[in-house]
């Protein structure tokens, strides 16, 4: 891969597609990702009641013809250009084996992973039936049944998306919101019972979860389930530039400035990477407005 | 099950470091050689889940055993190291007074120890330490450097030893437990539940925290084993920290340390809890706090540090107080390695070549004309075409993962190619590629996903297929969790 490219995209889920779709493509760019195909980790849960949006820069996203993509490509390193005007270096595997792609400008875009139990420290056994809804959409998406009766365990719109398709499929489901905030506009209303204002704070069982425990009003109580999706939030996906002198902050999120810019010259990040708490229109409206800057000639 | 009876020469019972140590010793000899381990894998009991030093000994009780054989052990690593080519960092590790009472205790209780165990300490003054490792707590009183102690991948170490093995011929039967010892004149015959049975010669005992029921089984009530629980804490970020980090013993353990990994990333604990049962992995919320409270008065920093995982571990305390390396009362067939305590992994070369010569002796063995002492490296039975990344939290590769599938011992359940492979042990947890690992095992295994465990028995991430797929297990009218392992 000697060719040098104007930008280099490292992801090719919702915010970069929708930077693509918003013009961001000079005639050398190059978009990779570890996926065999664009849409990233949420396009296992799509459609979804909700996710209209995402659905549709999913299902209607072109990614132009002139941009080159490299998919079940995975970036593992990043050496920033020594030198104003020389290319950044990224360090990618793909099947051919280790490979490096130039380029002027890096958009980093690779999005976010979910947080899980581990994060919390939540105590209790580590039972199989543990999982986060990234797992849950996978397995069904092959076929599988995660469990007979879960627990959804948070308050996001993905969360509620994903107890509601897990009901859909006959699992016996029980959604628990951390907090006390009922139902907001835009997020679907599911028809499995909810309790809200609840802590999780330990899991039993083993070899397969059987409860989850939950404190809520300083009161203690026991939700039978052989499935508990955790579903708190997202981190952003970096450890692949740990040594690569980009700064991150808590959850390993990139620090950039208005105009999306890293610390280091010519390096950018958008999305779930810069904000894990995003959501995906979130991360549309930044690819929309990642472009107009980069477009706009922004350094 | 029909019944089917294995005949050996020696049989090893427990795939933990210690079973497998010996195993790989005793495939030295002129004999049939086997190892039986009741879980779908090797290394999951107390040698997995442990804080994976490789000690010096220079605080065992001296004149022990134990002491005796941490000794040997010193100077049979570098060579094991070598040729089983395993993960290793002589880190050193520096033992922290923070009052002057500890220091005292340093100088009337751990020095004269360590010289007694032919350990040479090194006193730093608070300032050295301060230098050598700018994360220790600025209170610090003084302490002393344990040049020789380092860190390692306990698996790593209980699968070379047990792949050597295998490559100079032993035999290994994984998920069959122990169920019934009968002792005969001219061999012991143990049974395995659904009608298998293997006679053995000669039966090594090194069930780890189960030895003394296995002793029992053969009616052998000489030695109890309890369990004592160790919670551990790992984080990613080493936050600089390059040494091993130890407080100043007191009477139950050594106490709360601060490890790097050898892979990277550091480990905290373990606590030193005396539980119920021999299966309480748990870790409590308790456990934790009081893992970070006594981190932070060694390294202020990994108070807060956050965490990727948590785990718990057992390890076994004989009613001995040492280990228990001897012929059964009852036999002298059965040899015992029990009540390792939490060393195993430190001892386990000289347990190995001790252990082997007992039994060498009882059945006269001699040595092969050929044995292997190497193993080629791991993982690099590479092929085109397979450099992609399939767990992105730790960038491991399919070649990788496919190479550890077509290993002499492959895995059976996810957390074996976990451990093998280091993969699903990133941020994630295995989220992301767990779904895509299933469909691995399946296309070079053959392996049923509706059959393939996290672990043990009654462990399978899938509790079925969804309705309407027409994948209903034969049998099954709706879509139940079924019980699928044949194991229990």
């Amino acid at each position: 891969m000697s060719e040098l490219y104007d930008l280099a995209i490292v992801g090719a889920g919702l915010s970069a597609l929708s930077a693509l779709q918003a013009g961001i493509a000079s005639a050398r760019t190059v978009v990779l990702d570890y996926q065999e195909h664009p849409g990233g980790f949420l396009k296992a849960a799509l459609p979804a009641p909700g996710f209209e949006e995402a659905w549709e820069l999913v299902q209607s996203s072109r990614i132009p013809q002139r941009v080159t993509t490299f998919y079940g490509t995975t970036a593992v390193g990043l050496l920033p250009a020594f030198e104003a005007g020389e290319p950044h270096v990224l360090i990618v595997r793909q099947r051919q084996g280790t490979e490096e792609v130039h380029a002027q400008r890096v958009l980093i875009a690779c999005g976010g992973l979910e947080l899980t139990r581990e994060h919390a420290q939540i105590p209790g056994t580590r039972p199989a039936g543990v999982i986060t809804p990234v797992l849950a959409h996978q397995l069904l998406s092959r076929g599988y049944l995660p469990g007979k009766r879960a627990v959804v365990y948070g308050d996001s719109r993905y969360a509620r998306a994903t107890a509601q398709r897990l009901a859909g499929v006959g699992i016996e489901v029980t959604l628990v919101l951390p907090t006390e905030e009922t139902h907001t506009a835009g997020q679907p209303e599911g028809k499995q019972p909810s309790l809200t204002g609840a802590e999780l704070i330990a899991i039993e069982g083993f070899p397969r979860l059987e409860k989850v425990k939950f404190r809520r009003d300083g009161e203690f109580f026991d939700v039978p389930a052989d499935t508990l999706v955790y579903g708190t939030g997202m981190m952003a996906n970096t450890h692949w530039l740990r040594g690569s002198g980009i700064i991150t902050g808590e959850y390993g999120t990139i620090q950039v400035n208005s105009f999306y810019q890293t610390n280091v010259q010519g390096v950018y990040a958008v999305g779930t990477v810069i904000a894990p708490s995003l959501d995906h229109a979130g991360s549309i409206a930044m690819g929309k407005e990642v472009a107009s800057l980069l477009i706009g000639g922004t350094q | 099950m029909e019944t089917k009876m294995r005949r050996v020469d020696v049989l090893v019972i427990g795939g933990g470091v210690v079973g497998c140590a010996i195993l790989r010793e005793l495939s030295r000899y002129d004999a049939t050689v086997a190892l039986l381990e009741r879980n779908p894998d090797i290394c999951e009991g107390t040698s997995k889940s442990n804080s994976a030093i490789v000690h010096t000994g220079f605080d065992a009780p001296p004149g022990s055993l134990e002491a005796r054989l941490l000794a040997e052990a010193r100077g049979l690593w570098p060579d094991i190291i070598e040729s089983l080519h395993i993960p290793y960092l002589q880190t050193g590790a520096l033992m922290v007074a923070t009052s002057v009472e500890e220091l005292a205790t340093i100088e009337s209780e751990i020095i004269p120890k360590a010289e007694r165990n032919g350990v040479v300490l090194q006193r730093l003054a608070r300032e050295e330490i301060l230098e050598a490792a700018p994360y220790v707590n600025p209170r610090v009183a003084g302490g002393v450097l344990v040049e020789g102690e380092g860190v390692i991948d306990p698996f790593w170490t209980t699968r070379a030893y047990c792949e050597n093995a295998v490559s100079n011929g032993a035999q290994v039967f994984l998920g069959e437990p122990v169920t019934g010892i009968d002792v005969a004149d001219e061999c012991v015959y143990v049974h395995t539940g659904g009608g298998g049975a293997i006679a053995a010669s000669m039966v090594v005992n090194a069930a780890g925290l189960w030895a003394d029921e296995v002793a029992r089984m053969a009616g052998d009530d000489s030695f109890t084993l309890t369990p004592r629980r160790g919670q551990f804490i790992v984080v990613e970020e080493d936050h600089g920290v390059s040494q091993i980090i130890l407080p100043v013993p007191n009477r139950i353990s050594k106490g709360i340390l601060v490890t790097p990994i050898v892979f990277g990333g550091v480990l905290l604990g373990p606590t030193a809890e005396e539980v119920d049962v021999k299966t309480d992995l748990a870790t409590t919320a308790q456990g934790m706090h009081q893992i970070r409270e006594g981190i932070s008065k060694l390294v202020p920093v990994m108070a807060g540090a956050e965490s990727v995982r948590q785990f718990a571990g057992l390890r076994a305390v004989s009613s001995t107080g040492d280990y228990i390396i001897r012929a059964s009362a009852v036999s002298s067939r059965i040899l015992h390695v029990a009540g390792i305590r939490s060393t195993g992994l430190s001892a386990s070369p000289a347990i190995g070549r001790y252990a082997s010569g007992l039994v060498r002796d009882e059945l006269s063995l001699s040595q092969r004309n050929h044995f292997m002492d190497e193993l080629p490296e791991y993982l690099t039975d590479m092929h085109p075409d397979e450099g992609d990344v399939v767990c992105l939290c730790r960038s491991i590769t399919r070649g990788e993962i496919l190479s550890a599938l077509r290993s002499p011992l492959p895995p059976a359940t996810l957390d074996s190619l976990k451990r093998r492979t280091g993969v699903m042990l990133g941020d994630c947890q295995g989220n992301l590629c767990m779904a895509r690992l299933i469909d691995l095992f399946q296309e070079q295994l053959g392996r049923d996903p509706l059959t393939l465990n996290k672990n043990v028995a009654g462990s399978c991430p899938i509790a079925g297929r969804l309705p309407g797929t027409g994948f209903l297990l034969e049998g099954q009218e709706s879509l139940e969790l079924d019980g699928r392992d044949r194991d229990e």
